[in-house]
């Protein structure tokens, strides 16, 4: 007990610590550039957009809650205490929008599309990777390749093959949006009928690239496996084939377990481009119209949110996972 | 040295990884040769024509010909009548002209013609035939009339002095002409982009700068990557704690976000190829130096390194003669992967519009970038965004197999 | 005297290794162990030892084949059941075994009473699992292992700890015969003991009925087991009880084994430690002729063609050799000793 104790204080600390890493870099590396967030602004009225009292009012708005002329430091904490109230500014793009509010509709899409995404595609690489290593043969020489070559395909190629083939030749799912166009948001049987037809696209083409991957590491890791000498042992032990398998697969899926700690950052970032092919308003959208809108309150907040969904996910699959292996118990008491 | 080299080859994975990388790079150094046109020209004046041969209109009208005994009415109503058309004028034949379902044959494209020439009424009037059904069935009407036409086409000219129209040709239906006659024309085997710029060229040209973009990225990150690696994992101590912590920092927060701000926050103006290169660079060392930090711990205590430590060899020294060739194959594959995930990493910035911002050159993302902006992905335009999908592909399957072979080369209980 | 536990009869089996070729590393061999006995078989690495153990179970798959004998266990010939029945049946419950690598033989993720659990579990035996627990916890008490071992993961016990625990489950179902393949050649000399003490007491505690000990170390032999046998490129090359083969081998190669070790026993300890030259017969192509004929030193050119057979000599020893005992004793007084072999110490 001692040691879980002592490996979740280590893990929630450290995640602490880089939370606030992670904060101070979102504020500061804007602010190291040439085209810090002030100039940008000021260029923004500057430029003599269309709107410009609007423009200047997001300024004014932005200057008096971010204290733009004070020192950096002082900056700082003041725009940590305006975002810890959960105030990001008002979006230049969406006038008079607050940035939260963008941020808040759209961030339950994305976190809605990906968790159960990458959760299906994990569980089903695995299992078919198992299955690849414990067949073999020719099963395993004519589907290894494909995984191969699939997980080689970067989730927004996967989502346009997924939108030519089933939206534009065959037509049986919708193109873009995360619901009908015609719909509003309400709680009526169609809107939830047209959320779901949205949402397969999108689901599959980051399931399916998750599932390449995954594939391929839990096959190698239950090949090892498999020879491992546990297996002999229990096999003259008289314990049957298939409980044996079972056993295999656990240990192998448990280091699958670290490596999807590890890529869950480069595997979110490749969901949130492939969120942008289907227009699918999540945060990934989002990012795009805080680029071409050159929004940067919506974009800073953004990257925020992101770089805490990611690390939030991050802790939980640690946590999980010490509860899980008892290597890790093992580790720790050592 | 030879002998590793000759091993690798062996690697049934390497290999075709290999063959595949160089055919690509092959293409994108022969292609330029052969093909000389500027491939960022605009020479479509629309968005997104299909692939094919272009071929000169008016060259093709004035060409003197050949008659072919060819009836060109029966492939014209194939093309005009969808399977959604032959369903309507089964409807109607149904419904309107009282025709039996087991007489009407909807497979049979010229009966069907046949039965509706027979049978068509403009101006029938019916129960629940609405004058928008109407007007649908007598637009379809117009569409066979013409398809069946094969009078052909007269081709006048406007006389200079009076403004008569005076016939110069007749152009009939069985009149073809031969495309080798023809001087003016231009294939696209992959079609024109929104710009109107030739697919392929553009997409051989852009192949080139994303693999530099790779190559640099990676090449930085692995220098970084490296560096950090082997001062952590031979100087130890406080040294290696803060790296790591470094490391696991930058592991745990997404490089894409870290990506997406430097980008953003660098400006239009400054960001080009090659920044974007060192950018991406720049985010993704993380690995390779978690890599080369444990090979380094493993070799540290090695009794040939302990040597070289009692002999009195400078730290240099020691890492350059004594570390460094053990780890160099790790490198290697650390650095394959880098540069896959460099031109990976361009594609997705580019996207969410943070790549190269120019016009000069194009990049792989950036072809994705202006494709999805002009919504070649909703119109069916296919040609201007899978090519580049399957290139990407390619070439990240191409290293990831080369790297997955030198793995079990290097690496022998790995292999099964 | 006492009843058969174990009767291996003309027992031959292969393995097809990674480039689909047949080696044969159990060619032809019989042994017979009473109720009570121990039997032990030595020899060189590579002789076949641990395949002849994995052999004896009865259980085969890849890259191991059966390919013909008889295994009879107390009377039961294990050799022509099905493989799911010796599985159930034999497997554990009859005949147990003890791998040579046991470190790692325990799958590390799982509590040591779950594993027990799932080993009753295959053999049909209806307990709950308190009953299972309960059982465990007096079958170790009694073994001298600690309670709490129950409740651990393979990764948090020590080397030694990990051995016992396995050989308690391995004998946990109180089998006929116990396999063990090196049971302690990997561990530090402590635990070898304790090992060693422990296989004696699962013999004398009746939780097992015959053993057999597989060990490229004579003198452990000569400690725990009532007979030796000496096994030479897949065959038995003689069988004796553990003083016999020790003080009065009979076959050049038993000769040549008990003179490169050290036997801990007065008397024995002035033999010279020597090594036999050369290698074993590579198994994919067995000699034609005797197999030990190229490294022996009183090989004749009719050992290289003709095979001998096993032959019995007085009080059931047996050996495999084309010279008569008599002849091979005169040999050895005349001119064995006088050899000059490579000498050690």
């Amino acid at each position: 007990m001692k040691g879980y104790k002592k490996y979740y204080g280590q893990k929630l600390f450290w995640y602490l610590l880089t939370l606030i890493f992670a904060v101070i870099l979102n504020f500061v590396l804007p602010r190291l550039m040439p085209g810090d967030p002030v100039s940008a602004i000021a260029a923004r009225a500057v430029g003599g957009m269309t709107d410009s009292t609007a423009i200047q009012k997001v300024i004014n708005d932005y200057v008096e809650k971010f204290g733009i002329n004070k020192p950096m430091y002082q900056q700082f904490f003041m725009w940590l205490g305006n975002v810890l109230k959960g105030d990001f500014g008002v979006s230049f793009s969406q006038y008079p929008r607050p940035v939260s509010d963008i941020i808040n509709s759209a961030v339950w899409w994305t976190v809605a599309l990906q968790l159960p995404a990458i959760i299906v595609g994990w569980l089903l690489g695995n299992i078919l990777g198992a299955i690849a290593a414990y067949i073999r043969g020719v099963f395993d020489k004519a589907i290894l390749p494909f995984f191969l070559f699939v997980s080689n395909i970067p989730a927004f190629g996967m989502a346009t093959i997924l939108l030519f083939v089933f939206s534009i030749k065959l037509g049986i799912a919708p193109a873009s949006g995360g619901y009908g166009y015609d719909l509003i948001p309400n709680v009526s049987w169609t809107f939830v009928k047209s959320v779901i037809g949205h949402y397969q696209l999108p689901f599959w083409s980051i399931v399916l690239i998750t599932i390449g991957g995954q594939a391929i590491g839990m096959r190698s890791m239950s090949i090892y496996e498999l020879n491992a000498d546990y297996v002999k042992y229990s096999r003259f032990l008289g314990i049957k084939d298939s409980k044996i398998v079972g056993y295999v697969f656990r240990n192998a899926m448990l280091p699958q377990i670290t490596g999807l700690a590890l890529s869950l950052g480069t595997m979110i970032g490749g969901a949130l481009v492939a969120e942008i092919i289907f227009s699918y308003p999540g945060l990934g959208t989002t990012l795009l119209t805080a680029v071409t809108g050159q929004d940067y309150p919506l974009l800073s907040a953004c990257t925020l949110i992101i770089t805490i969904m990611v690390l939030i996910a991050n802790l939980v699959v640690e946590l999980l996972y010490g509860v899980i292996d008892p290597r890790v118990k093992a580790n720790q008491q050592d | 040295m030879k002998n590793t080299i000759k091993q690798v080859f062996h690697s049934g994975k390497f290999l075709v990884g290999f063959i595949i990388f160089v055919l690509i790079l092959a293409i994108c150094f022969i292609y330029p040769v052969f093909v000389t046109y500027d491939p960022l020209e605009m020479i479509g004046a629309g968005n997104f024509y299909k692939p094919g041969t272009y071929v000169s209109q008016e060259e093709a009208a004035l060409n003197e010909g050949y008659t072919l005994n060819m009836d060109a009415s029966e492939s014209r109503l194939a093309t005009a009548l969808g399977v959604e058309e032959l369903e309507k004028m089964q409807e109607y034949l149904i419904k309107y002209a009282g025709i039996a379902e087991k007489d009407i044959d909807v497979t049979d494209t010229e009966a069907i013609v046949e039965l509706w020439q027979q049978n068509y009424n403009p101006d029938m009037k019916a129960k629940g035939l609405t004058s928008a059904k109407r007007k649908a069935y007598r637009r379809l009407d117009a569409s066979i009339e013409n398809a069946m036409k094969s009078s052909g086409v007269i081709i006048a000219e406007e006389d200079a002095e009076s403004g008569e129209l005076k016939e110069a040709k007749t152009i009939k239906g069985t009149g073809y002409v031969n495309t080798k006659d023809i001087v003016n024309k231009r294939t696209f085997i992959l079609g024109t982009d929104n710009f109107g710029r030739d697919v392929l060229t553009e997409l051989v040209a852009a192949t080139k700068v994303s693999l530099r973009i790779g190559l640099i990225a990676g090449l930085i990150a692995t220098a970084v990557g490296l560096i950090l690696g082997l001062v952590a994992g031979y100087v130890g101590g406080v040294v290696d704690n803060i790296i790591m912590f470094l490391t696991n920092l930058f592991t745990v927060i997404p490089s894409f976000i870290i990506l997406i701000l430097i980008s953003y926050s660098v400006g239009t103006n400054a960001r080009g190829v090659m920044m974007v290169a060192f950018i991406i660079g720049l985010t993704s060392w993380p690995w390779t130096t978690r890599s080369v930090r444990s090979q380094v711990i493993s070799l540290r205590n090695r009794d040939h390194v302990n040597l070289s430590k009692l002999s009195g060899h400078s730290m240099f020294r020691i890492i350059f003669t004594d570390i460094l060739p053990y780890i160099a194959s790790y490198v290697v594959m650390a650095m394959i992967l880098q540069i896959s995930s460099g031109i990976l990493s361009e594609a997705q910035l580019s996207m969410i519009g943070l790549g190269p911002a120019t016009t000069k050159v194009a990049t792989l993302g950036l072809m994705m970038n202006w494709a999805m902006q002009y919504a070649a992905h909703l119109n069916g335009s296919w040609w201007a965004y899978f090519p580049v999908v399957i290139v990407i592909a390619l070439i990240s399957f191409s290293l990831n197999l080369m790297n997955t072979g030198l793995d079990q080369v290097f690496n022998p209980q790995l292999r099964d | 005297m006492g009843k058969v536990m174990l009767e291996v009869n003309h027992l031959k089996t292969k393995y097809v290794t990674r480039f689909h070729e047949d080696v044969y590393a159990v060619d032809d061999v019989s042994l017979k162990i009473e109720e009570g006995k121990s039997l032990g078989i030595a020899g060189e690495s590579g002789c076949g030892k641990s395949t002849l153990a994995l052999s004896l179970i009865g259980y085969y798959f890849a890259p191991l084949h059966y390919m013909s004998g008889d295994i009879i266990v107390d009377g039961v010939k294990i050799s022509a059941m099905k493989p799911d029945e010796v599985r159930k049946k034999i497997l554990g419950n009859e005949v147990a075994y003890i791998p040579q690598a046991a470190m790692n033989a325990l799958n590390p993720t799982m509590k040591i009473i779950r594993f027990i659990e799932d080993v009753m579990k295959a053999h049909n035996i209806k307990m709950t699992k308190k009953e299972v627990y309960d059982m465990a916890r007096e079958r170790f008490a009694d073994l001298g292992l600690p309670e709490d071992v129950l409740n651990k993961h393979a990764v948090e016990l020590s080397g030694g700890m990990k051995q016992r625990t396995v050989i308690a489950i391995s004998t946990i179902l109180s089998p006929k015969v116990l396999i063990a393949d090196e049971p302690s050649s990997a561990l530090d000399v402590t635990s070898q003991k304790m090992v060693i003490r422990m296989m004696r007491e699962l013999m004398e505690k009746g939780y097992i009925k015959s053993m057999i000990f597989i060990t490229h170390e004579l003198p452990l032999l000569y400690n725990v087991t009532d007979d030796i046998m000496v096994m030479y490129a897949g065959q038995i090359v003689e069988r004796g009880t553990a003083k016999e083969m020790v003080f009065d081998p009979i076959h050049p190669y038993s000769k040549g084994l008990m003179g490169s070790i050290i036997v801990p026993e007065s008397g024995v300890r002035d033999h010279k430690l020597t090594a036999i030259p050369g290698t074993p017969p590579n198994l994919k192509n067995p000699p034609k002729g005797c197999r030990f004929a190229d490294r022996c030193k009183y090989a004749t050119p009719t050992c290289s063609a003709l095979a001998p057979d096993m032959k019995e000599f007085d009080n059931g020893r047996t050996y495999r050799c084309l010279m008569s005992v008599r002849k091979i004793r005169e040999v050895y007084e005349n001119g064995g000793s006088a050899e000059v072999e490579t000498e050690f110490d």
